[in-house]
């Protein structure tokens, strides 16, 4: 059999740490080969090296057989090898067509010449079924499009591998199953395909192979055919895991949250982008608002915690109307939250770990007195939370928060606003970007608050979190809820529709 | 830990690095400028002593802690920094002084090293020189500490300057009560005329989203001229196109500093910049009032999820550093035989602060060490005078120190990344054999 | 290890420098005033005067800057100078007063001389030593010689810009006020000069502001206006080259400065201190003296070698200077005496003379 890339025993270095230590990595012409990791396994070095940004200290890179040196990015675009990052590099208020010529343009007379590029998309797009619309400015197409025009940007360059980083992470169910589609027909055309990712269904969907990375080690390659989702998981994290998260049925008591009629307008793009939202939370249950990122989830949460203004309705807590609150008040009321963007809302990086588990209560009497901050406090408090919340950093209580792990960042956040003890916890996206055994984590927890007699909001993107956490549903699709659902009454694929905005139903 | 170990364990690295360089660069150097060799002798001797008691105490230190990294104490990297950047400032001086006059070349920028510890009265003026700039400086960078960039310390301080000598001129019959009631209505005067002057960017900031950096500059041209108005309608001399003189009640006392630095300029400035100094590193350090200010300046978003008002810390940091400038135009111009003009040029101190705070990190004692520095460096120059060098030639090396200097703010940030990029391995490491033991 | 050996070099170099260096000394020191050694003023004006002679005498020679216009800074810069072995300093302006006043008791085997002041303890009550020599200017001289000239020149629409209402710079603008009308007289012509353009700015600095006035007089029709006011004479001649106008210089030749300059009303700075400076290498100083320097001394003058007269010739400039130096005619210092002086002109319509005393800004 003939590999089209061989990566062989690599083996690159940081100072202090190894983050391929003796990789190896064979690709076979027309194959989908998953590379398949937590995060910071080494899938990124490893691709970065192959990409020529960093040189390995050993091992060596064979494309078609042939040994080659791949000292920059020009290199293994040369070589064929393109990519389709993760975060999109492209020009919003280009079109498709600019956007896929860009840096490969041809001219004549000194003038763009964009007729034969243009054929050439056209006949790219249909050979691979991709339906782009070359004349489109890419702020006018959707986000899953707009990863088919990082798509056709390699298949214009001629490449012949792809890398696909992550590139489901921000699609729908549908959108996915589409590019489940695309990437298989492009194996049939003889191209070959590296898969990043750390979702096993979709491995088990698409993949042939798949290779895994376990922190900077080669744990080996399998037949994807011939592996469980469960065994590529032990590989992946190096001990079982569970996916399923073990929870009893929910058991709904008093109303905490009320969201009443609740609508937003924002002003610059002169609409409502939540339109008259009702919900309840109640006592001991667990809400999803479901939905694609963008459809009013993040604005309907700013509203009810209070850093966006709402236009219309109310929000009410325990009976108490915090519509007009300032956040301060809404927090002592009782709302905690963890935010959607850690690094934004969530966290002080350049303040330590012990400083940022008291930025909601530090004006409290525990941590102060006459305005004079009680450090002994702090620190005691620090040390408990890391204790109890199993927070890893370099340097305890006085570790800053910018040095440390985004999992265990986000375990700063949930411990903080956990240990506030209030009867609402908003927990937005919480496990964004977090490897497996991070997000089993975060889960227990949310579930372990429902059954303390917690009222918990979630919102997610990822269905998995949607229909396994949760025991009640709400979808959002463009600022309004188009359906409430039971999660062991409905399907992934349904509460993709909604999501997508072909279906909704009244209530 | 008691507190105080918790203090060492992240400062004496970086304390003990600092007063052996300030050792090394500034005391030698004016010890040994005498002759008497057995003199000298002695005093070798004693340093010797001093240093092996240091490094006795360090390896102590070490002994006590061998965990201790140098790159996990910011202090130490922070100030390393500065240093460093001193002393890159310090070669390009030196490479400027061999172009102008190579022959007093090495002579010449001994002199700027001994600095201020020439003599007890360079020292004492030292002092006087740097105070202002310690104020304009720790005015910077209490905003840069908060997220602000206050450029208009200049006019603060002009506004400061013309309260405090309008009620050093006028304000005569406070002093017949007591002469300390009438200079000390008179900084606080400054302090409340550089306070309302800083609150107006700060507000136009917090609640109409005007850049403070532009608002701020535009009000330093405001104070430039209404100083000039105020000056030649209430408190003008006519003969000398200046002010009027304050009267000696609302000077500066000395508070018998100038028994400690005879015949120099010295005068109170500095104990009103120590404890302006030591009240600034309180609120940022020790209150939640600074906790609020500092977060706010960190990350603006992440202070208003925690409830926290941004708009009014905004005001009021740039009000408390408007109130340190005007402080500083009071200790300029509260000084028997010196004048406040009605000329039409922004005073100079208010941007040098900038620099200072650069070069001091931004840490109310690094700003009071940087200010220290900054007037070590001003007698410099004014004793390089003695050789061969005009006083132009002088003020553009002293210019180049500053400003190469001032790269600190640069290097600091090579050096953290450089640093902080070991740090991080270093930190993966101990997370992944954390987990390892907990597999096992 | 490191460190010790660190510790070691730095003292091996610390001695090493130690040997080296030891200062030379300077016998003739000029403390700056505030501004600059070129500040086409004072400092530069003495300065050169200073250079000059010592040059030619060879005698070393050296200028200081105080750390900060203050009286104490000036102390403190003397004192620098003596330690750099001046035995004879030179300070010029009367912002030196009070610390000359210190000095010159502080150092008694050091020489003074002030320029344009005398040393007092800040009660204008004048202290001058056996080692002090004041010099002032008559200034109204000046004044007189610059405002002749620009009449005999042929201009008839003047304007004057102090900087500040100071003694000088009213005595100048007097003078010149005196000067002008006294060449209307002669001429039996009628000039137009009056309050409309005659201002003191308020400030020795240049700016955009004192060039719009300067401008606006231009436009308006004066032909030459006299800028006594330092620095901000730049505005004024940024102003006249603007619109093809001339302006007269103050206390040095500025004819360099800009081809606008068509004269100066010089005080001849280095002249005078030149005379200073030489009664006291020949055993003659006039210690405890006041000398007020005019025509009569060469104490004022117009540098008529640089000047950019097409009419008002050597032999006028001589012959009035002549006048002045016989005391045929008294140049008025204020008001008073220039209200007099301006009664004996008949030959000219004086009833719209400037009378502005002390007014700033506009």
């Amino acid at each position: 059999m003939n590999y089209i890339i061989e990566m062989l025993n690599i083996t690159k270095e940081f100072p202090g740490i190894k983050a391929n230590d003796n990789v190896t990595l064979q690709l076979k012409k027309g194959e989908i080969h998953a590379l398949l990791g937590e995060n910071g396994a080494g899938k990124s070095t490893l691709m970065s090296v192959l990409f020529g940004l960093y040189q390995p200290e050993e091992g060596i890179i064979k494309v078609r057989g042939e040994e080659v040196a791949i000292t920059n990015p020009n290199d293994a675009n040369d070589l064929g090898i393109g990519m389709v990052h993760q975060h999109f590099k492209l020009v919003h208020n280009f079109t498709v067509a600019e956007n896929i010529v860009l840096g490969y343009e041809d001219t004549k007379y000194g003038f763009l010449e964009y007729r034969d590029a243009i054929k050439k998309i056209k006949s790219l797009s249909e050979q691979y079924k991709l339906k782009v619309d070359v004349n489109s400015l890419i702020s006018e197409i959707s986000v899953g499009m707009q990863q088919r025009v990082e798509i056709l940007k390699m298949l214009y360059r001629d490449a012949e591998i792809l890398i696909f980083d992550e590139p489901t992470a921000v699609l729908t169910p549908q959108e996915i199953e589409e590019l489940m589609h695309i990437m298989r027909d492009m194996t049939k055309e003889g191209k070959s395909i590296v898969l990043i990712t750390h979702k096993l269904n979709e491995i088990k969907q698409v993949a042939d192979r798949c290779s895994v990375l376990r922190k900077g080690k080669y744990i080996g390659t399998v037949d994807v055919a011939n592996t469980t989702v469960d065994k590529m998981a032990e590989m992946m994290v190096g001990r079982e895991v569970s996916f399923k998260v073990d929870k009893e049925k929910a058991k709904p008591s008093d109303v905490v949250l009320t969201v009443d009629h609740l609508s937003v307008f924002n002003q610059r793009i002169n609409k409502d982008v939540v339109k008259d939202v009702s919900f309840e939370v109640k006592k001991g249950e667990i809400l999803c608002i479901a939905g694609i990122e963008g459809n009013g989830q993040t604005q309907l949460i700013e509203a009810i915690t209070g850093l966006t203004q709402s236009s219309n309705g109310r929000v009410v807590l325990n009976n108490q109307d915090l519509s007009n609150q300032s956040i301060r008040d809404r927090n002592v009321a009782g709302v905690s939250h963890i935010p959607e963007d850690r690094h934004k809302h969530g966290l002080v990086l350049d303040y330590t770990l012990e400083e940022n588990l008291i930025l909601q209560s530090y004006f409290t009497e525990k941590f102060q007195k006459n305005g004079f901050l009680k450090f002994d406090a702090i620190h005691t408090h620090a040390e408990n939370l890391i204790d109890s919340f199993d927070i890893r950093s370099g340097k305890g209580p006085s570790t800053i928060a910018r040095s440390m792990s985004g999992g265990n960042q986000q375990k700063v956040i949930v411990a903080r606003e956990i240990d506030r003890d209030t009867d609402l916890l908003i927990a937005v996206q919480p496990t964004r970007g977090l490897d497996v055994g991070a997000i089993e984590y975060i889960h227990k927890q949310l579930i372990a608050q429902r059954d303390a007699g917690k009222a918990v909001l979630l919102i997610s993107l990822e269905l998995d979190e949607v229909m396994n956490v949760s025991d009640r549903i709400i979808v959002m699709y463009e600022g309004e809820t188009v359906g409430e659902f039971d999660p062991e009454h409905v399907t992934e694929n349904e509460l993709g529709l909604y999501m997508a905005g072909s279906k909704r139903s009244d209530h | 830990m008691t507190k105080i170990q918790h203090f060492l364990k992240h400062n004496i690295v970086g304390v003990v690095t600092v007063v052996s360089l300030f050792l090394l660069f500034f005391v030698l150097p004016s010890i040994f400028s005498g002759s008497d060799l057995l003199l000298n002798v002695n005093r070798l001797m004693i340093i010797l002593v001093g240093l092996t008691y240091i490094i006795y105490k360090y390896m102590m230190f070490r002994q006590n802690y061998p965990n201790f990294k140098f790159a996990e104490s910011t202090t130490l990297v922070n100030v390393l920094g500065s240093v460093i950047a001193i002393v890159i400032g310090l070669i390009f001086g030196l490479i400027l002084m061999f172009f102008v006059s190579p022959a007093n070349a090495m002579p010449g920028f001994f002199t700027i090293l001994k600095g201020g510890f020439n003599n007890l009265k360079s020292l004492g003026n030292m002092i006087y020189f740097s105070v202002p700039i310690i104020l304009t400086g720790l005015s910077v960078a209490f905003a840069f500490r908060t997220g602000l960039f206050n450029i208009g310390a200049t006019g603060q301080l002009t506004m400061g300057a013309f309260a405090a000598v309008f009620i050093g001129v006028r304000g005569g019959f406070l002093g017949d009560i007591h002469p300390l009631l009438h200079w000390g209505v008179a900084v606080l005067g400054a302090g409340i005329a550089g306070g309302i002057w800083g609150a107006i960017p700060g507000i136009l900031k917090a609640y109409r989203n005007v850049n403070e950096v532009v608002a701020s500059i535009m009000l330093n041209y405001v104070a430039m001229y209404l100083n000039t108005i105020l000056i030649t309608t209430y408190i003008y001399n006519v003969d000398y196109a200046r002010a009027l003189d304050i009267e000696r009640t609302s000077a500066t006392p000395t508070f018998n500093l100038d028994l400690l630095f005879p015949t120099s300029s010295v005068n109170g400035g500095i104990v009103v910049a120590v404890i302006i100094v030591i009240i600034l590193y309180v609120i940022l350090n020790k209150t939640t009032f600074g906790y609020e200010l500092k977060a706010v300046g960190f990350n603006r978003d992440a202070s208003k999820y925690a409830g926290m008002n941004a708009k009014r810390n905004i005001v009021y940091s740039m009000m408390i550093s408007g109130a340190v400038a005007g402080i500083a135009g009071a200790m300029m111009f509260l000084v028997v035989g010196k004048h406040l003009k009605p000329e039409n040029i922004l005073l100079q101190e208010g941007f040098t602060g900038i620099a200072i705070s650069l070069l001091g990190l931004s840490n109310p004692i690094g700003v009071l060490l940087a200010g220290l520095f900054y007037g070590s460096l001003q007698q410099g120059g004014y004793y390089m005078q003695l050789y061969d060098f005009k006083p132009e030639i002088i003020d553009i090396i002293i210019a180049v120190i500053i400003y190469a200097s001032a790269l600190a703010l640069f290097l600091q940030t090579f050096v953290i990344r450089r640093l902080k990029a070991r740090e991080m391995t270093i930190d993966a490491k101990k997370v992944v054999e954390q987990e390892k033991e907990g597999d096992k | 290890m490191k460190k010790l050996l660190l510790v070691v070099s730095a003292l091996v170099l610390t001695f090493a420098l130690a040997a080296c260096g030891g200062t030379e000394t300077y016998e003739i020191a000029m403390i700056t005033d505030s501004g600059t050694i070129d500040d086409e003023s004072f400092n530069q004006g003495t300065w050169e005067g200073i250079v000059e002679y010592a040059e030619a005498n060879d005698i070393s020679h050296k200028y200081y800057k105080p750390g900060e216009v203050s009286d104490d800074s000036y102390l403190d810069a003397i004192e620098l100078a003596v330690e750099g072995g001046a035995k004879i300093i030179v300070t010029p302006g009367f912002l030196f007063e009070t610390s000359v006043y210190e000095a010159q008791t502080q150092f008694p085997d050091v020489n003074f001389i002030i320029i344009d002041g005398y040393p007092h303890a800040g009660d204008w009550a004048p202290v001058v030593e056996d080692n002090t020599l004041s010099i002032f200017f008559n200034e109204h001289e000046s004044g007189f010689l610059a405002g002749y000239a620009a009449v005999q020149e042929g201009y008839t629409k003047l304007g004057f810009t102090g900087g500040m209402a100071v003694p000088a710079v009213v005595k100048f603008g007097v003078g010149y006020i005196a000067g002008a009308y006294y060449a209307a007289n002669e001429l039996e012509v009628d000039i137009d000069f009056s309050d409309d353009t005659y201002t003191y700015f308020g400030d020795f600095g240049p700016s955009d502001d004192f060039k719009n006035i300067a401008l606006s007089w231009y436009t308006a029709g004066t032909e030459v206006i006299f800028s006594a006011a330092g620095g901000a004479g730049s505005s004024v001649m940024a102003a006249a080259a603007d619109t093809d106008n001339v302006m007269i210089g103050v206390d040095v030749d500025q004819s360099g400065s800009s081809p606008t300059v068509i004269t100066s009303a010089m005080k001849q700075l280095g002249e005078a201190v030149q005379q200073g400076l030489d009664a006291y290498y020949n055993d003659e100083f006039p210690g405890g003296d006041i000398w007020y320097l005019g025509a009569e001394d060469d104490g004022v003058a117009l540098p008529m070698e640089s000047s950019r007269f097409d009419n008002f010739t050597t032999a006028q400039y001589n012959a009035i200077f002549d006048m002045l130096v016989d005391g045929d005619v008294v140049v008025p210092a204020d008001y008073d005496a220039l209200a007099s002086f301006l009664e004996a002109l008949t030959a000219t319509d004086t009833s719209n003379v400037p009378t502005r005393e002390v007014v700033t800004g506009q």
